[in-house]
């Protein structure tokens, strides 16, 4: 940031940081373990959401606006492929 | 679904512009352009089915033509693909004619432009838009051979 960062934000945004990558571990695990497809579908979803979070984070921390933009992009492919996952479990082909 | 793409359909092609446009001295450019103009069509795809597009935007019967109407779209994204190599090959080789290394770029100041008044035109920005079609071009060939399988 241009300005400083006030003591209290930075502290804020790395406890933030470090929630979301444990967040992300989590996730992991109910990928790899998740005993039916749509478990892993949702835990693969969270972890697209958590890896926005922390661009987003990351822009706050470091006041780079290119990693909104990052943010951005991950969110919309992020969207498409559970759009699309559903769509395959529920009528068992993507595109029709 | 089909509101939500509705909504978001035009949303992702401003975003791909913008991305597009300013990639010559931000992050961005021709290729996460081409990727997001694509999930655009991606999400077109998947919510109104593959006839869609062929029916809808360029007006035509699917039904009426003996060849498969995939095959006719298809034609469309090769060639975009084409043209696309073509523009930024003769982007990357125009400099040479000109005497200057493989691939080196620069850029026009206009000013009084209506609306922006101050615009920089960079030369970059034809091998971007070659990027941009051959993206295009070719993750909407894939898309639709693929998706009709």
């Amino acid at each position: 940031m241009t300005e400083a960062t006030p003591a209290f934000l930075e502290t804020t945004i790395n406890a933030a940081l470090i929630l979301v990558s444990g967040l992300c571990v989590l996730c992991g695990y109910r990928v790899i373990r998740g005993p039916t497809i749509p478990d892993r579908v949702v835990a693969l979803d969270a972890i697209a959401t958590n890896v926005v979070a922390i661009a987003t984070l990351f822009a706050l921390l470091t006041g780079r606006g290119l990693f909104i933009t990052v943010s951005l992009v991950l969110a919309i492919i992020g969207f498409i492929a559970t759009v699309a996952v559903a769509k395959y479990i529920i009528e068992g082909e993507v595109i029709e | 679904m089909r509101t939500t793409a509705r909504a978001i359909v035009p949303i992702i092609l401003v975003v791909s512009i913008s991305l597009f446009v300013e990639g010559h001295n931000l992050p961005g450019g021709g290729f996460i352009g081409g990727v997001l103009t694509t999930t655009a069509f991606a999400i077109i795809y998947v919510t109104f089915g593959l006839d869609f597009l062929e029916r809808g935007v360029f007006g035509r019967d699917p039904d009426a033509e003996l060849r498969p109407t995939r095959e006719r779209v298809v034609d469309v994204y090769r060639r975009v693909f084409a043209v696309g190599l073509a523009i930024a090959v003769t982007s990357g080789l125009a400099p040479l004619v000109l005497g200057y290394p493989f691939l080196s770029q620069s850029f026009v100041v206009l000013e009084g432009v209506p609306l922006y008044d101050h615009l920089e035109v960079a030369s970059a920005l034809a091998f971007d838009f070659g990027v941009y079609c051959v993206v295009v071009g070719g993750l909407l060939t894939i898309l639709s051979v693929v998706g009709a399988e």
